[in-house]
């Protein structure tokens, strides 16, 4: 960097958030919040009552005569209109079979919304009730019911099938002869672990609001962070070519990963032409709960072989999920981090299988590292059970096979700067792993990795002749703060303070195409976007200043409000030198960055509980939480990235299990679906690498999905170094640790 | 069905007067959001449990999604919109930016308002006293760990302050 800086460094401290005044006076307006000029009306949707049923016949005579209604709509007038991220199976509204509790058969546009409520209430329909198939295994199985007996024919599969069946996708990872080396091995260890459906619980309900205006373009305000995808996804499902499609930028409250789908965008779009004014839907937290893509429940099957050394030579893992009524809401139409189960461990042998399966449940979507979160918990706990067949403390066994450099992981990945062991070493130090304990007081370690996705962004920097920096951006940001990155990186580039960059946030028809705020790619490619953009405009204003006062173009830069020369340390202000055109000096960058970098991001956790063997009750006294890291533009936002990611994790590994009954989601309310509170929150305490070899010019790593990971298997480690009861299904409960306790005392394990 | 009556009532929302007339099943909640247009209280679980909608009624917080306007009646209601005075940050406002005491930023109005509450009552708060004030509204970005950094934070610029 420069020492003639006209600024203090903004890269790698704390700047405040540029949405910070908006939020905390309420002026930040949320998809619900936007106010339309003229009158609009409010959506309700008719939601099927059973599991599975055939609809005989729908009556909408009733509703439609309830004064204030001014459009209904059921399947028939939307018949052959599908939804789908990938997978194009799911129906705007059902029209012959409804397949959850929950599906949408309907739809009214009201002047409020307690009249649309009672519209849709009016609505008369006859099913007859097919039989139905909740448990993922059952639904593989012959005789099962068959969800969608034209499956083979959906677009969007990722494979093709050979006809009809409940599991629409399979997937094969792996490597080597896993049966060669599991009849080598000198032990064998198996076990069966299970993780619960558990929701995003975002705090905004999902809301869209659809206006058509005169020139036959869809204006759309939706609570979606992947505003390109959710454009094409409402498209497919209007049946319009996506140019008529036009996102506009709101705030986004929270995700998870549940907010990249434009769901009701398609049904608003019809009650709206059907009506001919403006309609808003916003769910309500019942059917939120009962109806949204919450994460997948898996069970998963592993066997690893293991040498009296420690050193592992076949893992197998063969993993259930059960995706519900529609695999529409997976934006790949699986799970892509299923690949993790693994883990980021040299293993010569290994197989992974992932059967996606249909059943009469909610459809289930992406949630933070979307089967990557299962397939965690399962080799986590798989480590701690291999360890202690052979009596290896788990560290140490963890630290024998952890990949180094160049090695390959079970599904043959291979990554170079790997910090694995020193990621590991550094956890274990600041939680004082090795030291002295209570009874009943364990310690737990869990590791993961993750890889930053790649994709496609772009960036502008408009310096004006009045001096105005402003920084335009095609992302929806969710929340973790990426429009502050961004000002961070353009302020640093061109040596100016932050709070001169203002973001501007272009509207779906800016660009042809953006990856989207997902899977840890905001960072690596948005740095780079805007750094590239900065750079841009920085050569234009130089190759003005060169036209205009004679100056040599190489010899110039721009440092904070000026163009210097460097020869003679000459200066001129850019806004005078484009005051003069009268045209302000615009950079742009488009980031194209897929490629598979090599580079990853280790995660390694200490869990310390202590448990009440009467009770069983578990309590989380401290996790601490090291990060193999970059360059961290913002530390304050980066530590609440982890704070928060870490919090979930606790939600997962302690607490949250969204309860199913016959198909039939019995957890409607936050009464029932209990989320940490700010009284569930542990001593947290972070461990930060010196920033290793990242992405881009601004060496950075990813930090979202990275902390939430090894959570909930630190937890159920360290219960059983408390107390010796291994917990193999989620969440780690008082009633599933005294049972187990309850069987080890009886002589069972 | 028979036409819902409506009732009058008055009340003071942000130190304005308002007199409206209202169905007996309205919400305070929308009554701030619909009918005012107050819409920096949100909505969520309608059911009192998430702290979303929270607003101060004659200073205590309440969850305006479980209360009818008709019980607002002749009461002082203040919204995220009343707390700055003439476009300067309360301090609480304040003590949430510099700490990062949000990240989407929906559960933010209500976490203030509730700060607010709390700081009116307990001047000085305890790590316990907050825990305990503030385990009603649920936040699922931050982890709270930015949330109590910043009500430690703006206790001590109230209590500077006076």
């Amino acid at each position: 960097m420069s020492p003639e800086r006209d600024a203090p460094p903004a890269v790698g401290v704390s700047v405040p958030r540029t949405d910070g005044y908006a939020k905390v006076t309420g002026a930040a307006e949320y998809a619900a919040d936007v106010r339309p000029p003229g009158r609009w009306l409010w959506a309700k949707v008719l939601r099927s009552p059973l599991p599975h049923a055939r609809i005989v016949r729908i009556d909408a005579t009733r509703a439609r005569a309830l004064p204030g209604v001014h459009a209904v709509l059921t399947g028939a007038d939307l018949a052959g209109h599908l939804l789908g991220r990938r997978i194009k199976d799911a129906p705007v509204l059902a029209r012959d079979v409804v397949r959850f509790v929950g599906d949408p058969l309907a739809a009214v546009a009201a002047d409020d919304e307690e009249t649309a409520e009672r519209a849709a209430a009016l609505i008369d329909v006859e099913y007859e009730e097919l039989p139905a198939v909740y448990d993922p295994q059952e639904a593989m199985g012959p005789g099962a019911p068959l969800l969608h007996p034209g499956v083979a024919a959906y677009e969007g599969l990722p494979h093709p099938l050979d006809g009809p069946t409940n599991r629409f996708v399979r997937n094969e990872w792996g490597a080597g002869d896993v049966d060669a080396g599991l009849a080598g091995a000198d032990v064998v260890v198996e076990n069966t672990f299970t993780t619960a459906q558990m929701h995003q619980a975002y705090m905004e309900p999902n809301s869209c609001l659809v206006a058509l205006d005169d020139e036959e373009r869809v204006q759309v305000w939706a609570s979606s962070k992947i505003p390109y995808a959710a454009k094409a996804h409402a498209a497919y499902g209007i049946g319009v070519p996506p140019e008529r499609i036009r996102l506009l930028p709101v705030t986004i409250g929270g995700d998870f990963g549940a907010k990249g789908q434009a769901r009701y965008v398609p049904l608003c779009y019809f009650l709206a032409e059907a009506s001919g004014r403006p309609v808003r839907m916003v769910c309500d937290y019942t059917e939120e709960f009962m109806a949204a893509n919450p994460r997948h429940p898996a069970v998963l099957r592993v066997r690893t072989g293991v040498m009296r050394d420690g050193t592992i030579v076949a893992h197998e893992a063969d993993i259930v999920f059960d995706s519900g009524a529609y695999a529409g809401f997976l934006p790949g139409g699986f799970l892509p981090g299923a690949r993790a189960a693994t883990g980021p461990y040299r293993i010569p042998n290994a197989r992974i299988t992932a059967s996606h399966v249909y059943t009469n449940n909610v459809p289930r979507g992406y949630m933070r590292g979307p089967g990557r979160i299962q397939a965690v918990f399962s080799i986590e706990s798989q480590m701690d059970c291999v360890a202690e067949a052979i009596g290896m403390d788990p560290l140490t066994l963890r630290a024998k096979n952890l990949v180094r450099d160049g090695d390959a992981t079970g599904v043959g990945d291979r990554f170079h700067h790997v910090r694995g062991v020193e990621t590991l070493e550094a956890a274990a130090a600041a939680s004082g792993y090795g030291a002295r304990k209570a009874p009943h007081v364990g310690r737990g370690i869990a590791l993961t990795k993750q890889e930053a996705g790649g994709g496609i962004t772009h960036a502008s920097v408009t310096l004006g002749p009045d001096g105005s920096v402003v920084l335009s951006t095609p992302i929806f940001e969710q929340g973790s703060g990426t429009y502050t990155l961004l000002r961070q990186v353009v302020a640093e580039s061109l040596g100016l303070a932050p709070e001169r960059v203002r973001v501007e946030v272009w509207d779906t028809d800016a660009v042809e195409n953006d990856t989207g705020i997902s899977g840890d790619r905001g960072t690596r490619l948005g740095t780079q976007a805007a750094h590239g953009a900065s750079g841009a405009a920085e050569r234009e204003v130089c190759k003005l200043a060169a036209e205009l006062l004679g100056w040599p173009e190489e010899r110039l830069r721009v440092a904070g409000d000026d163009v210097v020369r460097d020869d003679t340390g000459e200066r001129a202000p850019w806004a005078s030198l484009l005051a003069r055109t009268g045209q302000p000096a615009v950079g742009t960058a488009d980031v194209e960055d897929d490629v598979d970098s090599g580079l990853t991001a280790f995660t390694v956790q200490v869990a310390e509980v202590s448990v009440d063997v009467e009770t069983g009750r578990v309590r989380l006294l401290r996790l601490t939480s090291a990060h193999d890291t970059g360059r961290i533009v913002n530390p304050q936002g980066h530590q609440g990235q982890i704070d928060g990611g870490v919090v979930q994790g606790v939600g997962y590994g302690m607490m949250e299990e969204l309860h199913s009954e016959q198909g039939r989601v019995s957890d409607l309310s936050f009464a029932d679906y209990k989320v940490p509170t700010i009284a569930d929150i542990p001593e947290l305490t972070t461990v930060l690498l010196e920033p290793g070899t990242g992405f881009g010019p601004l060496n950075v790593k990813s930090i979202g999905e990275t902390a939430n990971g090894p959570t909930a298997a630190a937890i159920a480690n360290a219960v059983f170094d408390a107390v010796g009861v291994r917990v193999r299904d989620l969440p780690v409960t008082a009633e599933r640790v005294r049972r187990a306790l309850a069987a080890s005392a009886a002589g069972g394990r | 069905m028979r036409p819902a009556k409506t009732m009058k009532i008055e009340l003071k929302v942000n130190g304005k007067r308002e007199r409206r007339e209202v169905p007996p099943s309205r919400t305070l909640l929308e009554l701030v959001r619909e009918d005012l247009g107050l819409t920096g209280t949100k909505a969520y679980c309608h059911s009192g449990i998430c702290g979303a909608c929270t607003v101060l009624l004659d200073g205590a917080a309440v969850s305006s999604c479980s209360l009818l306007a008709a019980q607002a009646d002749g009461a002082e209601v203040t919204t995220i919109e009343g707390l700055a005075a003439d476009g300067a940050l309360h301090p609480i406002q304040q003590a949430f930016i510099d700490h990062f005491g949000f990240q989407c930023g929906y559960c933010t109005p209500g976490m203030v308002l509730l700060t607010k509450a709390l700081l009116d009552e307990v001047p000085e708060p305890t790590r316990e006293d907050i825990v305990r004030y503030m385990g009603g509204n649920i936040c699922r970005c931050t982890g709270y760990a930015g949330i109590l950094a910043s009500v430690e934070a703006a206790a001590k610029a109230l209590s500077t302050k006076d």
